[in-house]
C-alpha cells in the first residue's frame, strides 16, 4: 500500500468517526468516486465499526452489491415513468402504475381454496339481503289503473320541486297559501269532516285569509 | 216414516247451515265492523254531544292548537274555535254557515260550507262508495286526553290515497284523535283533543252572543256555482274513487300577490272519495308569478301541484298522496 493510499485510508476511517473538515471531505469524495478500493475500504470500516457496537451487526450483507442493484433499479424505473409520462400525454388518463402492478400481485392466501368459498357465500348472502330490502313486492301498484297512473304523472315529477320544510308557511309563495286555505275552507268533502276535519281545518287555517 | 225421518235430516242439515252462515257473519262484523254504519255512528256523535276541549293539528313539524266550544240541540249545531297559535282569529259555525273573525283588523268573513251539511245523507245513499276503496279494521282500545277510546284503522285498497288512524270514544263515539298516514306507514298528520270535557256545561245564550258580528266589516267571498264543462274544462280520466263533488268561480278573492290573478276569477273544482279532498284551480297564466311547474311538499298530509295549460296555470291541492295530485294536474284539459 502506497503512503498515499494509506493516507486515504485514515481519512476514510476520519470520515467515519466525522472527524474532517470541509476541504478535507471535497478531496475524500474526490478519492472515492475515483478509487473503488476506497469504498470498499469505507465498507470495511462500517463492519469493523457494527462488530465493535454490537456482535448481532456482524452478519454484513455486500453492500457494494446491493448499491449496483439499487442503481440499476432506479434507472430502470426513471426509464421507465419517462415512458409513462409520454404515454399519458398521448392517451388522456391511465391508471397508476403502482396501482396496476398492484392489481396483479398474488393475494398471500390465493392458493387457499376455502377463502373463495367463503368470500363467495359471504357476498350471495349480501346480495340476499339488500335485494330483498330493495324489491318491493308490486302489490297494488300492479293494478293498471294506478299503474298507468304512475307512468303518466312521471313526466311531471321529473320537473318537480320538492321543497321540504319545517317552517310552515313562511317559505310558501302567497298565493299558494291563499289556494290551500280556498281549499281547507270548502273542500272538507270527508265523512270525517265533522268534527275532526272541521277542527282541524278551522285549528291549522292559517293566516292566508 | 222414511219420508219424515228424510224430512227430520233435511231440517237439521238446513239448521246447520244456517247457524253455520250466521256465526260467518258474526265473526266478520268483530273483525271487520260496517265502515258505513260506523262512519254515521261517528258523525251522529258530533251531532249529539256537547262539549269543550283544546284541539292540537300537528303536520310537517308545525303545530297549531285552538279552545273548541261544541253545543247543539239534535237540530241544531252551535261550535266556536278560537285558535290559540298563528294570527288571532275565531270561527264560529252555525250548522254549515260559519263566520271567521279577526279581531286585530276586525274583519270577519262569512260563508256556507255546503260540504258540512253533506254526509248524513251521503253515508245513508247508495251514492257512497266508500267501503269499495277503505277497509276498517279495530284496533284495540287506548285512553286519550282522559277517555277511553276505540281505536280504528282506515285501510286505503290502493296507493291513490292516505289511510287513517281514529279514536272513537267508546260511549258516544265522538272522534277525539285522528292521523293521517302516509302510504309507507309514517304518521303525516296528527290532530288530536288534549284536553276535552264530554258533556260539559257551556253557556249557549253565550256562545250565540260570540258569533255576533257587530263591530266588525263582515265579507262574503263571492262565489258562484258553477260547472268545470261549462268554464270549458274537463277530466280526460277519471281518478278511482274520486268523484266531482262542486265546482265554483271564485271573483275578486285574494290579497297581495293573488289580487292580480284573481281579477280574472278562479275557478276551484272538488273532487271527493268520501274521506280524501282534491281541489283543482285554474286560474290565467301569470309570467311573472308562474314560474316553476312541479310539486310542493310541505312534510304534512297537504301536497300541492302546478302546471301550466297553455294560458292558464293549474294548482292541484289535497290531502292525497302526490302521485294522485300528478294524476290530476296531467288529467285537466282544456275542451276542444
Amino acid at each position: 500500500m502506497t503512503d498515499l493510499k494509506r493516507d486515504h485510508c485514515e481519512w476514510i476511517s476520519a470520515l467515519g468517526d466525522g472527524e474532517l473538515r470541509d476541504d478535507e471531505l471535497a478531496n475524500v469524495f474526490d478519492a472515492l468516486a475515483r478509487d473503488p478500493t476506497l469504498t470498499t475500504a469505507w465498507h470495511t470500516y462500517q463492519v469493523i465499526g457494527d462488530v465493535l457496537r454490537s456482535p448481532d451487526l456482524a452478519h454484513s450483507s455486500d453492500g457494494l452489491a446491493f448499491l449496483g442493484k439499487l442503481d440499476a433499479r432506479l434507472a430502470h424505473e426513471f426509464a421507465a415513468s419517462c415512458i409513462d409520462q409520454s404515454a399519458l400525454s398521448a392517451q388522456g388518463p391511465v391508471v397508476d402504475k403502482n396501482e396496476a402492478s398492484r392489481g396483479v400481485q398474488i393475494a398471500a392466501n390465493e392458493s387457499v381454496f376455502r377463502w373463495k368459498v367463503l368470500a363467495g357465500v359471504a357476498c350471495t348472502a349480501l346480495l340476499t339481503v339488500v335485494g330483498s330490502s330493495i324489491w318491493t313486492p308490486p302489490s297494488t301498484l300492479a293494478d293498471g289503473h294506478v299503474a298507468s297512473i304512475a307512468a303518466d304523472s312521471q313526466a311531471l315529477k321529473q320537473g318537480a320541486v320538492v321543497v321540504e320544510s319545517s317552517a310552515g308557511t313562511m317559505l310558501r309563495d302567497p298565493r299558494l297559501d291563499e289556494l290551500m286555505a280556498a281549499h281547507r275552507q270548502l273542500g272538507g268533502h270527508s265523512a270525517l269532516q265533522v268534527p275532526a276535519g272541521f277542527l282541524r281545518n278551522a285549528t291549522h287555517e292559517g293566516s292566508a285569509r | 216414516m222414511t219420508r219424515m225421518r228424510v224430512g227430520s235430516l233435511w231440517l237439521v242439515f238446513a239448521a246447520f247451515v244456517l247457524c253455520a252462515w250466521q256465526s260467518s257473519v258474526w265473526a266478520q262484523g268483530t273483525s271487520e265492523p260496517s265502515l258505513n254504519a260506523w262512519l254515521m255512528r261517528v258523525h251522529q256523535a258530533s251531532r249529539q254531544s256537547i262539549y269543550t276541549g283544546t284541539f292540537v293539528v300537528s303536520a310537517g313539524g308545525s303545530m297549531a292548537s285552538a279552545r273548541i266550544w261544541h253545543v247543539c240541540d239534535g237540530t241544531q249545531q252551535l261550535e266556536r274555535v278560537e285558535t290559540l297559535s298563528g294570527t288571532p282569529r275565531a270561527i264560529f259555525r252555525r250548522n254549515d254557515q260559519v263566520v271567521t273573525f279577526f279581531p286585530q283588523t276586525r274583519v270577519a268573513i262569512a260563508e256556507v260550507r255546503e260540504s258540512l251539511g253533506l254526509f248524513p245523507n251521503f253515508l245513508k245513499s247508495n251514492a257512497s262508495t266508500i267501503g269499495d276503496f277503505y277497509r276498517l279494521k279495530e284496533l284495540g282500545m287506548e285512553r286519550i286526553a282522559g277517555f277511553e277510546a276505540d281505536v280504528f284503522q282506515l285501510i286505503p285498497n290502493d296507493q291513490l290515497r292516505y289511510g287513517y288512524r281514529i279514536w272513537s270514544e267508546r260511549k258516544s263515539g265522538l272522534i277525539v284523535q285522528l292521523q293521517t298516514v302516509g302510504t309507507d306507514g309514517k304518521v303525516l298528520e296528527h290532530a288530536a283533543f288534549s284536553e276535552l270535557q264530554l258533556d260539559a256545561q257551556v253557556d249557549v245564550g253565550r256562545l250565540r252572543r260570540m258569533g255576533s258580528t257587530d263591530g266588525y266589516q263582515v265579507q262574503r267571498p263571492h262565489l258562484q256555482k258553477t260547472t268545470a264543462d261549462s268554464q270549458g274544462w274537463i277530466l280526460s280520466r277519471e281518478m278511482d274513487g274520486f268523484k266531482p263533488m262542486v265546482c265554483y268561480q271564485r271573483q275578486g278573492e285574494g290579497t297581495g300577490n293573488g289580487a292580480a290573478a284573481s281579477q280574472n276569477g278562479t275557478m276551484q273544482w272538488m273532487f271527493s272519495d268520501g274521506v280524501a279532498t282534491v281541489s283543482l284551480f285554474v286560474e290565467a297564466f301569470d309570467r311573472k308569478r308562474h314560474v316553476r311547474e312541479g310539486a310542493v311538499d310541505m312534510g304534512g298530509a297537504t301536497h300541492t301541484v302546478t302546471r301550466r295549460v297553455q294560458d292558464w296555470w293549474v294548482t292541484a291541492v289535497g290531502e292525497v298522496p302526490l302521485l294522485t295530485l300528478n294524476a290530476f294536474a296531467q288529467a285537466l284539459e282544456r275542451k276542444k
